[in-house]
């Protein structure tokens, strides 16, 4: 790997090393330090308590529902997926003596649709009554030492099951949470409040093993099929709408995807993988998104 | 860490001028810094970058100075009796407490990076996720008053941390008090960063909105704490084993306990090992050390990502190719920085499975801390929690057969008591 490095920062680093060395200045890495009147001034205004702007919750200030779909395409030859590297339990977590193939970056040959993107609604004002059924719960299971589905989504505040449907013991492990899951075993799972991008989930036993959990508050949250389709029925219509779009191999900030074509431009896609768009009562939106290799990393 | 300095002499002289310059006699007194791992790791803009380092002074005040902040609870008493520079009174009453005892190995901020963390095995915690690893609550909860007082005064043992039993109770209390503002500072140190991803952090003294969004987060950190004691795990009286029990009973619930040990309901064995030696997976990494390692992986997909942009750039004209520059622009920045904090890291370590042979247990001895150990699994670490199938009489069963472990004839070749027929007939 090529390094760039100014011969002052190598002065400056040395410099800290040796003051460190020497028992004065501090080891601390440089970073911003507060700044004593800013300090006060907010110190006062938070004494004072920070409720006289009670948060505007999204109000809903449209009527009606629409769509929005589409498709995620990689530009390029689809890159190789090796297989995962079993270490261990050969005989349940490889089939035919091959191993899973990893699931870093997903894409159909011919169509070149992107499996696995997020696309998902930041904050919803109001949710489409079709929602309230009750659906099954949102299972995570674990099958050949591999996650199925590798991305979930469950609703915060509704149960979801972690399963293992191997002969051999797992664990699946996100956030604070980390539970052994018997052979053959289900445990229940309430996510208490959203993410804002999906967490990572992995069994510790089998290291190999990666899934996503994306616990939302709203129920739109799209994850692109095979072929790289998504679609996001009964959005609320008549008033802006915020989206996520997220895909774990991304090169951007916290695996924000953030393609950089015409595209996306046109729909003021931000550094940040998000985009704004308003829907007309009934309207189908559709957006197709083709995505560079430099938006990955590893590929 | 990422590749060896190259040291040239010209920058090695100009390093030893800046050093002479700044002069070792008075050190400035120190100061918070923020997590850079996660500020720039989030890619947070240098204004908002300043604006969290001010809302947390607001909040909590300097090192020299510890503020606490509302509706924390936190004692301000205890605090300044923790806080500032290490001196004594006439009276011989000691001050600063946790530079005196703590911050060498824990740091200034409670990050774990103090000076003499590199010589460490294994690294000092770094409190500011408010994880710890060896408490009585449940897996997600925060550690009791209780919980953090015994790790003080008894150590842990297998590690640098040594037992603070000889301080007298105050000063154990205020260190206590301090550990739980570093962290609970810490914590809404990730909080504003996240916030500061996710929408944008305007002054609060500007914006009454974002105050609201501060209080809010500040209650949920601290309820956290607040929750603690009602959190405590504690096991079913009826199932606890007695503390007088017959050779014959211990035996038969050290046999349950290690089928279970080798069974694929408790799956104990595929960490620890087939002969519990700790050697059944040892290339995992704790959380601490994961988010450190996903960090440098970003690090080293760049390069290859700005090359890729660069020639990319040929192919673009007018705006496109303008914005496409700033682009290139910004990943050379994020280069630059990326590896000044990716050199700052300490070697990584695997987490490795306790030797359960060795009857060394860092979390403490006593039967009912390893049914806590059991029960919630170890926080940030990949050791999980037991699953809802096992009975609490099952883990009090494995509890035996760990206890029983340090005295089977093979842990101990050499050294055999006579008695130890009893327990490996």
């Amino acid at each position: 790997m090529e390094i760039v490095r100014s011969k002052y920062t190598i002065a400056l680093i040395t410099a800290l090393a040796l003051s460190a060395g020497a028992g004065c200045g501090s080891p601390d890495l440089p970073g911003p330090v507060a700044n004593a009147k800013s300090a006060k001034a907010i110190r006062e205004v938070l004494k004072t308590g920070g409720d006289e702007g009670a948060t505007a919750a999204t109000a809903a200030t449209g009527t009606g529902w629409a769509t929005l779909k589409g498709r995620f395409t990689f530009v390029g030859a689809p890159p190789q997926r090796p297989p995962y590297k079993v270490d261990k339990d050969h005989n349940i977590c490889t089939e035919g003596g091959r191993a899973p193939l990893e699931e870093k970056l997903i894409v159909q040959d011919g169509s070149n649709g992107i499996m696995n993107v997020a696309v998902y609604l930041r904050r919803a004002s109001r949710v489409h009554e079709s929602f309230q059924q009750t659906a099954a719960p949102v299972v995570l299971d674990q099958k050949v030492c591999v996650f199925l589905p590798h991305i979930v989504a469950p609703l915060a505040g509704k149960p979801m099951l972690i399963k293992n449907s191997d002969p051999t013991g797992h664990n699946a492990k996100f956030g604070s949470f980390n539970e052994t899951v018997a052979s053959g075993g289900t445990r229940e799972y309430l996510a208490q409040k959203e993410s804002a991008l999906p967490l990572g989930v992995s069994c510790s036993i089998h290291p190999w093993m990666t899934a996503y959990i994306l616990p939302r508050e709203n129920p739109y949250v799209a994850i692109t099929k095979e072929d790289g389709s998504f679609e996001l029925a009964n959005l609320p219509a008549g008033e802006e709408l915020e989206f996520q779009v997220w895909h774990e191999s991304s090169a951007g900030a916290s695996q924000a995807l953030v393609p950089n074509t015409p595209e996306t431009k046109e729909l003021n896609w931000s550094s940040r993988g998000r985009f704004k768009i308003k829907l007309q009562p009934d309207e189908v939106k559709e957006i197709q998104i083709s995505v560079p290799a430099t938006a990955f990393t590893g590929v | 860490m990422l590749n060896r300095f190259h040291v040239s002499w010209q920058p090695a002289f100009f390093a030893v001028a800046l050093c002479a310059l700044a002069g070792c006699g008075k050190s400035p007194p120190p100061v918070f810094r923020l997590d850079m791992t996660n500020v720039v790791d989030k890619q947070i803009a240098p204004g908002q970058r300043q604006t969290v380092a001010d809302v947390l002074e607001a909040m909590f005040g300097t090192p020299d100075e510890p503020i606490s902040p509302q509706g924390s609870e936190i004692d301000v008493r205890k605090l300044r009796m923790a806080a500032g520079p290490v001196w004594s009174d006439e009276e011989g009453g000691k001050h600063g407490l946790y530079r005196r005892h703590c911050a060498h190995c824990h740091g200034i901020s409670g990050d774990g990076h103090g000076p003499t963390a590199l010589i460490l095995n294994p690294y000092p915690r770094d409190y500011r996720p408010g994880i710890f690893k060896f408490k009585s609550t449940e897996r997600a909860a925060r550690p009791t008053d209780e919980d953090l007082t015994r790790i003080v005064k008894q150590g842990i043992p297998g590690t640098a941390m040594p037992s603070f039993a000889l301080l007298p109770p105050t000063e154990v209390e205020a260190l206590v008090e301090y550990v739980k503002y570093l962290s609970i500072r810490g914590q809404m140190e990730l909080a504003l960063e996240e916030f500061a991803f996710n929408e944008e952090l305007p002054d609060p003294a500007e914006n009454a909105e974002v105050r609201t969004a501060i209080s809010e987060m500040l209650t949920t950190v601290v309820d956290g704490w607040k929750e603690a004691n009602e959190k405590v795990m504690r096991p079913e009286d009826a199932v606890i084993p007695p503390a007088q029990r017959s050779p014959e009973e211990i035996l038969a619930s050290v046999d349950k306990g290690r089928a279970l040990f080798y069974g694929t309901k408790a799956n104990c064995f595929t960490c620890h090992g087939p002969t519990g030696l700790g050697d059944g997976q040892q290339t995992d990494f704790d959380d601490w050390t994961k988010i450190q390692r996903g960090f440098i992986d970003d690090l080293r997909a760049l390069p290859d990502s700005i090359q890729a942009s660069r020639k990319n750039l040929e192919n673009q004209q007018g705006d496109e190719r303008k914005n496409a520059e700033t682009r290139l622009e910004e990943q050379g920045l994020e280069l630059t920085e990326r590896q000044l904090v990716a050199e700052h890291f300490l070697p990584h370590r695997n987490a490795i499975p306790r030797n359960l042979r060795e009857g060394v247990y860092r979390g403490g001895r006593r039967p009912i801390d390893i049914f806590w150990r059991i029960s919630a699994g170890i926080p940030g670490t990949p050791m999980p929690a037991a699953p809802a199938t096992l009975t609490q009489e099952e883990i009090w069963q494995i509890v035996d057969y760990v206890h029983s472990l340090p005295f089977e004839p093979a842990s101990r070749p050499l050294a055999r008591p006579v008695n130890i027929g009893a327990v490996n007939p």
